[in-house]
């Protein structure tokens, strides 16, 4: 029971991790239809941002000043790049995030090197919330779920409450009318994406300490956010929430089980010719938990390509 | 008039430069076909780095025939699909050496491709070092004559760090093994089922998991927890050794790590205090025979710019390997021939700062020392800029350390 109930926890904060990280990126694509292939690099900025600022300013200011920081790098990125290519067509638009991925990656291995960084958890910060049957929660994992959740709600209300929020989604659906009434549609779009990029720096700043900071985790994590913002419905937040949980818990209940579907075949009197086969039929789920993403991906494209809560193409 | 005069010129320059080529033997070119790019090249690039030190020594004591070696470098980006492509570019090159070390399954890919161009281009085979693909197949099934292995093996580094740790009785009696699922991983679980009875324990768990796409390690550490593991032996390596590390840590539990690769640069920086009291066991550590060990530090980092660390110390053995076996050998006025190469390299012993290493004939893996350390706040060389660094606890003499020939390794002999 307790087994399944640290599984259960587990899943759930990866999966708000993930979601710290799509939150941004499905918010730009919602707004602007760009698929930001250096959305990644963001969080990756967050991480290396925070590590250069924890010596000077301590951990809590870093970690507040290092998403504003790649804000910054966003909307310079966003002013400069962007608007610049956003007349050729979406195609152009992807392969230009896709260089300015490279570009990061690169540019982060000159300035700090090819390995990890020691950015680690504040001492102060580091110990455990409760213990269950022996094992230890680190409180910090609970730290990071909270700045999702707390996350997660503030964007919801700052897009359904907000006047803000209207100018925001009304510029999605009809930018011309929304210019027309003096709004200014440019700035709307730099400021989202800008929030959009601070967003993922921030689960960055936060994640980058407790996970590792190195030159490859936005490759690490590029991958899996762009699953969970298919699987959720590209531009949907709901949808990239739902997602994120969906494949942070069957991620974690994978690990803990030694299923396998020799097992199923077992029952209809199969599981000889199961053992004979192996392969696929007797691999445990266990080795299997990391592929299980993409095997959710591809089922929902299959059965519902808009994603669970995406709209109707 | 003037272009006639010209062309003859011409004509007799390239005469005369023709014929110093043919009297002067062609000098020796080594390809290193290692990832020089990409999110793995920081282990490729240590490689580079001891490989040049290396051949900078043998250049400045003569190279080969009188002539320096020429080291051409290759970037197989990471896959044995680049691999294999510059393998052939490195061989239409001119190179008779191949060297490459970082992953088993990239080693895997370079030993075949060598492998059949030696079949279809006797007389002309290309040699392959293997500095550090630790697989079994590499010295068992894919064994081959022209395929040496100067790194240890996946046997060699378990039975090490399993005697080592027994002998320091750190081991306890439940051992969880926790790999990453291809060729090395598997091995390194093999290797400690198979050693259960001899040392005494029991292996409660063994779990394989997929490479290098884990984050949240937690819910294996949960495993390890209600395995009641009092010991985990992984050979995982870069991020799936570190974040398997700190979530432990994180849970609160204090289940010994023995790995094979802890001193991968950044491993104890990112992982500070949380690494001390974990094992590894390694070709090198700097506190073993000071008198030679030293100057060896203090002159690597002079040329590099670093203190040699990770696969770097058993690179430069390894090609010091290739440095006696190459004074065994006369260059035809073709340059060197690999055969004759072969033969000098299955015999060939070299003596390092750890002591002496030599090729075993049988299979071409390498026979040398091994260190089983801790990572403690005690040593002399720290890691990272950290306060903490390998001190060893016991030195496995070559002898010792030797594994037995796998039977799958049926080698042909040329003639």
């Amino acid at each position: 029971m307790d087994q399944i109930l640290f599984a259960l926890l587990n899943g759930t904060i990866y999966g708000l991790l993930l979601f710290m990280v799509s939150a941004g990126l499905t918010l730009i694509f919602g707004m602007m239809g760009v698929l930001n292939f250096a959305h990644a690099s963001f969080y990756m900025l967050g991480a290396y941002f925070a590590y250069t600022l924890q010596p000077l300013t301590g951990f809590w200011l870093a970690i507040i000043l290092a998403p504003i920081l790649v804000m910054g790098v966003g909307i310079l990125v966003e002013r400069f790049i962007l608007r610049h290519v956003h007349e050729h067509g979406h195609a152009h638009e992807l392969l230009v995030t896709f260089g300015l991925s490279v570009v990061i990656a690169e540019m982060i291995k000159m300035v700090y090197g090819k390995f990890a960084v020691d950015y680690r958890v504040p001492a102060e910060l580091n110990f455990a919330a409760f213990s269950l049957s022996g094992i230890d929660y680190p409180f910090y994992r609970l730290f990071m779920g909270g700045i999702a959740v707390v996350m997660f709600i503030a964007i919801y209300l700052l897009l359904t409450k907000t006047r803000v929020g209207i100018v925001v989604r009304s510029a999605i659906y009809r930018p011309q009318m929304v210019e027309a009434l003096g709004h200014n549609v440019p700035m709307v779009f730099m400021g989202v994406f800008g929030i959009g990029a601070a967003l993922a720096g921030l689960a960055g700043a936060v994640a980058g300490a407790f996970y590792t900071t190195n030159p490859n985790m936005a490759l690490e994590l590029g991958v899996m956010v762009f699953v969970v913002v298919v699987v959720g419905g590209l531009g949907s937040m709901g949808g990239a929430m739902a997602a994120s949980l969906l494949i942070g818990i069957t991620n974690s209940l994978a690990v803990g089980s030694d299923f396998r579907i020799a097992d199923i075949l077992i029952l209809i009197g199969m599981g000889g010719w199961a053992e004979e086969i192996g392969g696929l039929l007797t691999m445990r789920m266990s080795s299997l938990a990391a592929t299980l993403p993409f095997f959710i991906m591809l089922l929902v494209l299959v059965l519902r390509p808009s994603g669970l809560m995406g709209e109707k193409e | 008039m003037g272009f006639q005069k010209f062309a003859r010129g011409t004509a007799a320059m390239a005469l005369v430069m023709g014929a110093a080529t043919a009297a002067q033997a062609e000098p020796l070119k080594i390809a290193l076909v290692e990832t020089l790019s990409g999110p793995q090249a920081s282990t490729g690039l240590l490689y580079r780095d001891a490989v040049k030190y290396q051949i900078g020594k043998i250049n400045e004591a003569g190279g080969f025939g009188g002539e320096p070696i020429e080291l051409l470098e290759f970037d197989n980006q990471g896959g044995p699909v680049g691999a294999a492509d510059r393998v052939r570019a490195a061989i239409s090159e001119g190179a008779t050496v191949i060297l490459q070390g970082s992953s088993s399954a990239v080693a895997g890919q370079v030993t075949e491709d060598v492998r059949k161009y030696n079949l279809r281009n006797a007389g002309n085979e290309v040699i392959y070092i293997n500095l550090g693909g630790e697989a079994m197949e590499l010295t068992g099934s894919k064994c081959h004559y022209y395929h040496f292995r100067t790194s240890p093996n996946a046997a060699i580094r378990v039975n090490t760090l399993l005697d080592g740790m027994k002998e320091a009785d750190v081991l306890g009696d439940n051992v969880y093994a926790m790999n990453q699922n291809y060729s090395w991983g598997v091995d390194v679980q093999d290797n400690t089922v198979a050693a259960a009875d001899r040392l005494g324990f029991t292996v409660v768990e063994q779990t394989l998991h997929d490479v290098n796409k884990i984050q949240d390690f937690s819910p294996y550490v949960q495993r390890i927890q209600a395995a009641d593991a009092d010991t985990v032996i992984t050979g995982n390596w870069s991020n799936d050794l570190l974040l398997l590390m700190k979530a432990a840590s994180g849970a609160g539990i204090d289940a010994r790590f023995g790995t094979a690769f802890l001193d991968q640069p950044g491993n104890i920086g990112n992982a500070g205090a949380v690494a001390e009291g974990h094992f590894l066991s390694a070709p090198f550590n700097p506190e073993v025979n000071p008198e030679e060990t030293a100057p060896f530090m203090e002159d690597y980092k002079s040329v590099t710019g670093h203190y040699p660390s990770y696969v770097e110390p058993a690179t430069v053995f390894g090609m010091m390997l290739l440095q006696e076996a190459l004074k065994e050998v006369e260059p035809t006025e073709n340059g060197l021939n690999a055969a004759d190469l072969a033969v000098a390299l299955e015999n060939a012993t070299a003596e390092t700062p750890m002591g002496t290493i030599s090729m075993r004939g049988a299979d071409h893996q390498a026979i040398l020392p091994m260190i089983v350390q801790e990572v403690s706040l005690d040593a002399q060389y720290k890691a990272d800029d950290t306060e903490y660094g390998f001190v060893p606890i016991k030195v496995i003499s070559a002898a010792d350390a030797e594994q037995p020939v796998q039977d799958s390794c049926q080698m042909k002999r040329p003639g």
